[in-house]
């Protein structure tokens, strides 16, 4: 796989546009690149930001990087062959510094800085020169006093090194650590561990391939919340609850069940995966009278 | 490897490298910190062209705001290290603000726990470093984060909770007040160092013993200790000095080597103490040794006799106490009590149960309880019918035994009222349920100090819809390991996070009593 742009060393395994990078965070599959995470979304697959956001940190409203995904929908981005399944190991403690990574960062930092420092000359500069221009009616002392300042500059500025702006990456930037930290994960590690899951699963795959968007559901006392469309822009309209066909269910349950839906303005619908194998069964419940 | 080439800047379409040019980097010192409002959702699609150009729109923002990187001026970034071993970030340049509320000093350096160095690391004002290089927030989460630090569940918790502005910490046992230090209402310690990492209860002086195993822990012995020394420093009487401990003083028995050196306290001028190594032995004070004697009896000593030095602290000795002057303080007048007087103190006050010939006749306490229950029903025979009383089903009162309104709903109760607390001290951890947080909250902040945070505003249990329900006993137990704080479980679903919380309630009476 061929590295793209600048940064990425030759074994950067997803570079691939159209594919994505799932890593392993002890057993919780995140996204953390904001390509991926657009990739994702454009496969049907939303997830949940969890981090904070960048631009404003403190704040519960908007998340940032990274998305985490329900199983099923690495599952889904596995089994379509978008997505690479990447889990790292933690550095062993011994480990020491690599003198050839480290004199890279150097040389970065150092190329960086005297970019950034010529950057803001040119914008002190330009800044006097627009004062100037404004001022070209002006009294002729304030001009010269101008020009000494433009000529102070070209020699004397000074940019100091805490000025500098520094990028604190999100994702991880690269191999820094060397290719044998990351491994790479076969798909049957997120396969289903239950009857359940495995319910579960074939019902997400079955509601995307009908064009709902999914996110998780259990604030609702649900498996997933069923969206008409993406869930930016519509409400969910569906609770769906994932049972496997033999499964019983208790009948307080099931008003449980439907006095929450009617609570909440959604509709309850009981899914379970049929004999065939790409059949699910659905059920909708709905409250009403007897009048 | 190829060789990374730093100086071509990148175009904004290429998606897959995050790193910005210098340019982009200085040019990043301008961005607006504002986030965008969201729009009201519609109902259903209709696939028209208005509702797909506000989808766009809507996306685009989104995009636009997460992929955007922080960038943070050099020098507002405080610089720390990560050191594997012993999972801690050390800081090498001096902590900001965030001081106030977090982190933890120890030899003389700044260090901050894992999860409060990844969250600064998201909010942009901490750099960790690993062998000189900067860590990422995708290297932080997935080396900061672990069964031995703290989970990704319990960190999601952590940083929902420190964004809304609260104070979190981690819990410690050790520092919960137990019932009993509630009760006696002592004042907070005082640690001047550090926090969750060095405070730990003591242990009692008296378990350096050189006993190794068995034995009672030192905690549960301070407690224990505590509530029965009122009852074990009940002074000897009849002869002083001599003290046969009797075997009811004994309350633990645990199992001891024989090896155990006896400590003396309070020598007595040549009395012998009762060797017996092979009694079982608690860890800790010998209560048996112990002696305090009656000053008041008739027979006392004129005299105590030195204390040993070695229990003196420094080089002080002290002499022989005489006893003369201090009995001459104490009252002992024979009491002149009138007619009246003496007749009420021998029919109610200090009849002395053994002077009854029938309790003497009785051989044990089995004995005892029956006569004192046939007693008390031929004293109330006459109120009590044959009919009534002699039958299968009795009535469940007796008249005139319940006074008020209260104390008759009290017996005829089926159900008893009991508390959450109700037999919540014998129970052991249960499997996976811990209390993971202590969270204080937002507007004590300025207030917050890290040596003293005071009483927390709750604990919270991290859990996730996809386990267990927690069920009566894992509340009893982590209400108990919480003292009088309440506990908060924050239920975690895949990003999404509820906090639920058991009260305690007790059903309304009609009386008041």
């Amino acid at each position: 796989m061929a590295a793209a742009g600048r940064g990425d060393a030759g074994a950067d395994p997803a570079s691939n546009p159209g594919t994505v990078a799932v890593c392993f965070c002890e057993s919780t599959p995140l996204l953390w690149r904001a390509g991926d995470v657009r990739t994702a979304r454009q496969t049907g697959v939303v997830g949940t930001l969890m981090g904070s956001l960048a631009r404003q940190p403190r704040q519960n409203c908007r998340l940032g990087r990274p998305l985490e995904l329900l199983r099923e929908e690495a599952r889904l981005l596995a089994d379509a062959g978008r997505a690479v399944l990447l889990s790292s190991s933690r550095p062993k403690s011994t480990g020491a510094a690599n003198p050839e990574l480290v004199k890279q960062h150097q040389e970065q930092m150092d190329q960086s800085y005297s970019e950034q420092s010529q950057l803001a000359q040119q914008d002190k500069k330009a800044v006097l020169l627009r004062v100037m221009a404004d001022k070209k009616q002006g009294s002729n002392q304030s001009d010269q006093a101008l020009q000494e300042r433009l000529l102070a500059l070209d020699h004397g500025f000074t940019f100091p090194r805490t000025a500098m702006a520094v990028q604190l990456n999100t994702a991880r930037a690269g191999m820094s650590y060397g290719p044998e930290e990351l491994r790479f994960l076969a798909a049957d590690s997120l396969s289903p561990r239950d009857e359940r899951q495995e319910a579960r699963y074939r019902v997400f795959r079955d509601l995307r391939r009908r064009g709902f968007y999914l996110t998780t559901g259990g604030k609702f006392g649900g498996d997933y919340l069923v969206y008409p469309g993406d869930p930016l822009r519509f409400h969910a309209h569906f609770i769906a609850i994932c049972l496997p066909m033999d499964e019983a269910l208790s009948l307080c349950d099931l008003l449980a069940l439907s006095r929450l839906g009617a609570n909440v303005k959604k509709t309850v619908l009981l899914c379970s995966p049929g004999a065939e194998p790409e059949e699910v069964l659905y059920t909708s419940l709905q409250w009403s009278g007897m009048v | 490897m190829a060789e990374s080439n730093t100086s071509v800047s990148c175009s904004s379409d290429n998606f897959y490298s995050e790193l910005l040019s210098p340019s982009e980097l200085f040019a990043a010192r301008s961005r607006s910190h504002k986030i965008p409002a969201r729009g009201q959702k519609e109902f259903l699609p209709d696939g028209s062209a208005r509702q797909r150009e506000r989808l766009q729109q809507s996306l685009e923002e989104h995009w636009s705001l997460i992929s955007e990187e922080r960038v943070e001026r050099l020098g507002a970034l405080v610089k720390g290290e990560w050191i594997p071993s012993k999972n801690v970030v050390v800081l090498k340049s001096p902590a900001g603000k965030f001081w106030q509320t977090m982190g933890f000093s120890e030899h003389g350096k700044q260090l901050l726990l894992p999860e409060e160095a990844l969250y600064l690391m998201e909010c942009g004002s901490v750099q960790v470093f690993l062998h000189d290089l900067p860590l990422s927030i995708q290297e932080g989460y997935e080396m900061f984060l672990s069964k031995d630090t703290v989970n990704l569940q319990q960190y999601q918790v952590f940083s929902h909770l420190k964004r809304l502005g609260y104070v979190v910490s981690r819990f410690d046992r050790s520092t919960v007040p137990s019932h009993y230090e509630r009760q006696l209402n002592l004042p907070p310690e005082r640690d001047g160092h550090g926090r969750q990492l060095k405070r730990k209860r003591s242990r009692s002086p008296s378990s350096q013993l050189p006993d190794g195993q068995g034995g009672v822990a030192g905690e549960s012995l301070e407690m224990r200790g505590g509530e029965t020394k009122s009852q074990r420093a009940n002074p000897e009487d009849g002869a002083a000095g001599l003290s046969e401990p009797e075997a009811e003083r004994m309350v633990e028995d645990v199992p001891v080597p024989s090896g155990v050196p006896e400590r003396r306290w309070w020598v007595e001028g040549g009395a012998d103490l009762p060797q017996s190594p092979t009694r079982p032995r608690h860890r800790g004070w010998v209560w048996e040794t112990i002696t305090l004697p009656d000053l008041g009896a008739h027979r006392c000593q004129p005299a105590l006799a030195a204390p040993d030095p070695s229990l003196l602290p420094g080089r002080l000795s002290v002499g022989v106490c005489a006893m003369e002057p201090w009995l001459r303080r104490l009252n002992l007048r024979p009491e002149r009590l009138s007619r009246r007087e003496r007749e009420r103190e021998r029919s109610r006050y200090r009849r002395d149960v053994n002077d009854d010939r029938e309790v003497r006749h009785c051989r044990s306490w089995a004995e005892y309880h029956e006569l004192r229950r046939r007693r008390r029903n031929r004293h109330g025979r006459r109120n009590r019918p044959e009919h009534l009383w002699e039958g299968k089903v009795t009535p469940l009162l007796q008249p005139g035994q319940h006074t008020t309104a209260g104390d008759v709903l009290d017996k005829i109760g089926v159900v008893g009222a009991s508390r959450l607390l109700d037999g919540a001290a014998g129970l052991e951890d249960s499997e996976g349920w811990k209390i993971s947080f202590d969270v204080f909250q937002p507007d004590t902040v300025a207030e917050f100090k890290k040596s003293s945070p005071g009483k927390p505003y709750s604990r919270l249990c991290v859990c996730s819809f996809e386990g267990p329900v927690p069920d009566l006993r894992v509340l009893k137990q982590l209400a108990f390991q919480s003292g009088d704080v309440p506990v908060t479980f924050a239920v975690v679903d895949h990003g999404d996070i509820s906090f639920y919380c058991f009260k305690d309630f007790q059903l309304p009476t009609d009386t008041s009593h």
